[in-house]
């Protein structure tokens, strides 16, 4: 039961956090009890996630299996839950946020804790079913979320407009997981795979892997699926949209990886193709779009649409190289996502999450400025930052296909996102503010969390025990 | 000393000093300086005492003239990653020693040039340290990896020092240079990864990889790959663009650095990672990089004609010079490839000369246009005599270090008896009838002349300006009048990666 045990915790923990608010009956809206058990409760979870080892696999009864893998995956969703939690923190406080302050606190960690189990559920499944509950339990919470400013136009047109697009892409997944149904005959992974090594010719399978693939392309913001991602991101509440942003993709992207290297195994080789044209197409439209972005919000989306391309382009490459090189970049991207989106949430308490918000920076507070400056190197991929590190394994996974032309596009696609990663380093240093600008203040949360995500992104970069450890387990 | 751990204190230390800077008190400018100064005088010392172990070490192990191995000294090797068998692996020979050697006398004369900075002087100093320390890195990795690693740490502080404390058009030039210099690496990293995964040797060893044969084919796509995301360093026509505003907007120190030594990288990279690993493609590629080559040197100089800025006509002259490195190296001769390699040593000094003074009569006159200079030499004459004689080391005067490395790369050039060769040597001697043009022209317009009124009262340099200046002027004169040292190491240096494309 061992292997079990970050699960059942994490589901004690939501109903805690539930059942607190209900002991206490009338809700005191400003208390920071709930707050409190969810960052403690995560970081306990999380120990005991790094403690377990990760060499063992264990099939429970219901076909709930726990390995290597998935336990890295579980590492990274409860990292990206517990940074939500802490960036969320200001965003309930009055005058906490330039936007408004959100309301029922303990509703909101319930669902992202939910949410996360889905995620939970998705790595460690090992039929076709429980992979879409997975999926499904790990989505519908994030509608909820993105409408959490009830009375903000943005914020409910934002969470209209993703379960729309959601339900549509759930209702292709279906489609094409009852095509894979009808072919092979049977839900667990292993009839599956033997029906596609039987017969990968069958038309019924490949349709199957299409409507799938682009189910997936929407929660992976995977070009042409990608639409909804700017208006979702702008709308959302930002702790919202940094979760989506990292753990949304993260469960996507672990669930293509299940797919296509246990079950569909035998059909990978015949759609490298597919991926190729993909990844090309979406790292290249999410660079372009997100060059003339002044809302953070909305750059951030093309960001990590652009982000979505690099780590499909590592589908390409064999089980082991796909999974080490996938596992390590989203280490990496959520850091530097989360960094991104704490530093967002300081300029947020006093004016508009805008890049123009990040002027003065350099001379006011050098820190923070150094801290941007560390972040967008490693979201852009230069060494020795933890981005690079990523970006070079993911690479890699291609070249050793033998997909240089690919190589060399994607490595000249991080060029150009370099070129908007450091209009936000002009902005911190190089323009002069109009107005006086005061310091941004920091709280404690906030200069812990960057603290810990800098430390991240860069030992991450230069001390290869780090990496070789997650290349170690999931290769 | 142990020579190992001398070649990684020597990268160490402008990083160490980037660190002990981060605690100073941000208004404590002198401080700042005199840290930085003495962080660089230290890696001056220890870069000097290299070369002398060096030269020790190789007079006791000779290279022998038909060796196809480039014998490296002072290795040492870490494992870093060892799944991917990426290793920290360090290594000197000749060139890379002489390039050591230069960019620490040019950090140290720039660090002396910069001690006017008063703005955020700082992250200058930070930034200018990183900075060294990559291209120390670079120069003592033979491992790919690590290689491309201390050269991305090299380029991307450009960014900021160009874009905070540069002139004119920053911002403009700041990212222009920054691209286009990742656009390079990103060529080099394809390049890295699939010589990686081609050998089969699943090693990034620079030693390793030189010793496994490539198939044709192979070199054939992969050789321009290399050879063109270097030479975006190098400023190869037509990816020199970056070049002339880059170097025209940044500041004097890193002007310096980066004319004198960044720009040499990419020479340095083409011949070690490129011509070395990759002989084959190298001769398959070299009429054609020589074209461009020859383009290179003659639109420099003409371009230099064109321009009134002092700042744009040593940043177009740079671009000629450099392109005199690569045309050393697409000589395919073994004295082309040694002119190449002791032209980098000699533009490197010599323009690292020219920006230092231009960037003191800047700071003087507060223009940098020849024709609203004149008579300079009556109100400074110790900066003007000095950017006479450097004037006159660029058109290649003998017993200054122009001359020494422009007749070799000429005439190993010419040396190649391939027509198109012989075309192409014609036309590139050509460029220093034209360089003698706008040096001289430059040199009459702003030294000579009637004293301008308002520019009457300026002051010649200071001491502690004198300093760089005298420096960077006695190595123009100590490579002009006693190269042979140099040339015998560099022969050493050159004889394994000329037999290597020979073969």
């Amino acid at each position: 039961m061992k292997l079990l045990l970050p699960d059942i915790l994490l589901v004690l923990l939501a109903a805690l956090i539930l059942g607190h608010d209900l002991y206490k009956g009338k809700v005191n809206l400003t208390s920071s009890a709930p707050f409190h058990i969810a960052w403690l409760g995560l970081t306990v979870i999380f120990i005991v996630l790094a403690c377990l080892p990760y060499n063992q696999t264990a099939l429970y009864p219901g076909g709930y299996q726990v390995t290597g893998a998935s336990l890295l995956f579980k590492q990274v969703f409860v990292l990206s839950a517990l940074f939500t939690v802490l960036l969320s923190r200001p965003y309930f406080m009055p005058g906490g946020n330039q936007r408004g302050t959100m309301k029922h606190q303990s509703e909101f960690l319930f669902i992202i804790l939910l949410c996360t189990f889905g995620m939970f559920t998705v790595v460690s499944a090992t039929d076709l079913l429980t992979l879409f509950v997975g999926m499904e339990l790990s989505a519908i919470p994030l509608y909820i979320l993105s409408g959490f400013y009830k009375d903000d136009d943005l914020s409910v047109e934002a969470s209209t407009k993703y379960m729309m697009m959601g339900s549509i892409s759930t209702g292709l997944m279906l489609f094409g997981l009852s095509f894979i149904y009808g072919a092979a005959g049977s839900v667990t992974f292993a009839a599956v795979a033997k029906a596609c090594a039987a017969n990968p010719g069958e038309p019924l399978l490949r349709l199957g892997v299409l409507f799938i693939l682009a189910a997936v392309g929407f929660k992976l913001t995977v070009f042409p699926f990608h639409t909804w991602a700017p208006d979702v991101y702008e709308g959302a509440p930002s702790p919202v949209t940094a979760f989506i942003s990292v753990s949304s993709k993260a469960v996507a992207i672990a669930f293509l990886l299940i797919l296509l290297y246990e079950p569909l195994a035998a059909l990978h080789s015949s759609l490298q193709s597919v991926i190729l044209i993909l990844a090309a197409a979406t790292m290249t439209v999410g660079n372009l779009g997100a060059m003339k972005q002044e809302r953070l919000r909305r750059f951030m989306a093309y960001s990590s649409i652009a982000q979505a391309g690099y780590i499909i382009m590592a589908l390409t490459g064999d089980a082991g190289n796909a999974r080490s090189s996938i596992i390590f970049y989203l280490f990496v991207y959520a850091a530097a996502n989360y960094a991104i989106f704490f530093i967002m949430s300081a300029i947020g308490r006093d004016g508009e999450e805008q890049r123009s918000g990040l002027q003065g920076l350099g001379r006011n507070n050098p820190g923070l400025a150094a801290i941007l400056m560390l972040t967008a190197f490693s979201l852009a991929g230069i060494p020795p930052l933890a981005g690079f590190m990523g970006k070079f394994f993911l690479f890699a996974a291609a070249a050793k296909e033998g997909y240089y032309a690919m190589v060399i596009f994607a490595a000249l696609n991080s060029t150009i996102s370099l070129y908007y990663y450091l209009l936000l380093v002009k902005e911190a240093y190089i323009i002069q503010p109009q107005a006086e600008v005061k310091p941004l203040a920091l709280d404690n949360v906030q200069a812990i969390s960057l603290f810990l995500l800098t430390a991240a992104m860069l030992l991450a970069g230069i001390l290869p025990s780090v990496s070789s450890g997650i290349l170690a387990v999931a290769g | 000393m142990n020579g190992s751990f001398l070649l990684t204190m020597i990268w160490a230390v402008p990083f160490i000093t980037a660190l002990a800077l981060l605690p100073v008190d941000r208004d404590d400018h002198r401080r700042i300086k005199i840290i930085s100064l003495t962080g660089n005088a230290l890696n001056l010392l220890l870069v000097i005492s290299l070369t002398f172990q060096f030269i020790g070490v190789s007079a006791a192990h000779p290279v022998a003239d038909g060796a196809r191995l480039s014998q490296f000294q002072f290795t040492a090797t870490v494992p870093w990653l060892q799944m991917l068998h990426i290793e920290y692996n360090i290594g000197v020979d000749a060139i890379s020693v002489l390039m050591m050697l230069l960019t620490a006398i040019v950090i140290f004369c720039g660090v002396l040039a910069s001690w006017g900075v008063e703005k955020q002087a700082k992250e200058f100093f930070v930034l200018l340290n990183v900075l060294v320390a990559g291209v120390y890195g670079v120069f003592v990795s033979i491992d790919l990896f690590t290689f491309f690693v201390f050269y991305e740490i090299a380029v991307l502080p450009m960014y900021l020092l160009i874009g905070l404390w540069g002139t004119g058009k920053k911002e403009y030039s700041a990212m222009k240079l920054t691209l286009m210099l990742v656009a390079g690496s990103a060529f080099i990293l394809a390049g890295i990864l699939a010589l990686y995964f081609e050998s089969g040797l699943n090693t990034f060893d620079l030693q390793q990889l030189s010793q496994h044969h490539f198939s044709p084919e192979f070199q054939h796509w992969v050789f321009p790959l290399i050879f063109v995301g270097f030479g975006v360093l190098g400023a190869l026509y037509p990816f020199h663009t970056w070049s002339p505003d880059g170097h025209a907007s940044a500041p004097t120190a890193v002007s310096m650095l980066h004319a004198g030594v960044l720009m040499k990288l990419g020479g340095y990279g083409c011949l070690r990672v490129g011509m070395y690993l990759l002989p084959e493609g190298a001769n398959m590629w070299m009429s054609f990089f020589l074209v461009l080559v020859t383009i290179n040197v003659l639109y420099g100089a003409l371009g230099a004609i064109k321009q009134t800025d002092l700042k744009y006509i040593t940043a177009y002259s740079s671009v000629s010079h450099c392109g005199m490195v690569l045309f050393g190296f697409t000589a395919m001769t073994f004295t082309g490839i040694k002119g190449g390699v002791l032209q980098m040593i000699s533009h490197g000094l010599m323009t690292a000369l020219f920006f230092c003074l231009i960037g003191m009569i800047y700071g003087r006159t507060h223009t940098r246009t020849v024709s609203e200079m004149g008579g300079l030499m009556k109100i400074m004459p110790f900066l003007s005599t000095a950017y006479v004689i450097v004037g006159l080391a660029g058109l290649g005067l003998p017993g200054l270090s122009g001359f020494v490395a422009e007749a070799n790369v000429f005439v190993g050039a010419f040396a190649n008896s391939a027509p198109l060769y012989r075309i192409c040597t014609v036309l590139a001697v050509l460029s220093i009838v034209v360089t003698a043009v706008y040096i001289l022209r430059a040199v009459n317009g702003f030294v000579g002349g009637p004293v301008i009124e308002r520019f009457a009262t300026l002051t010649d340099a200071s001491p502690l300006e004198k300093i760089p200046v005298t420096i960077l002027l006695f190595c123009l004169f100590g490579m002009g009048m006693l190269p042979g040292w140099i040339i015998n190491l560099v022969n050493e240096a050159v004889h394994p990666i000329y037999n290597n494309l020979m073969r």
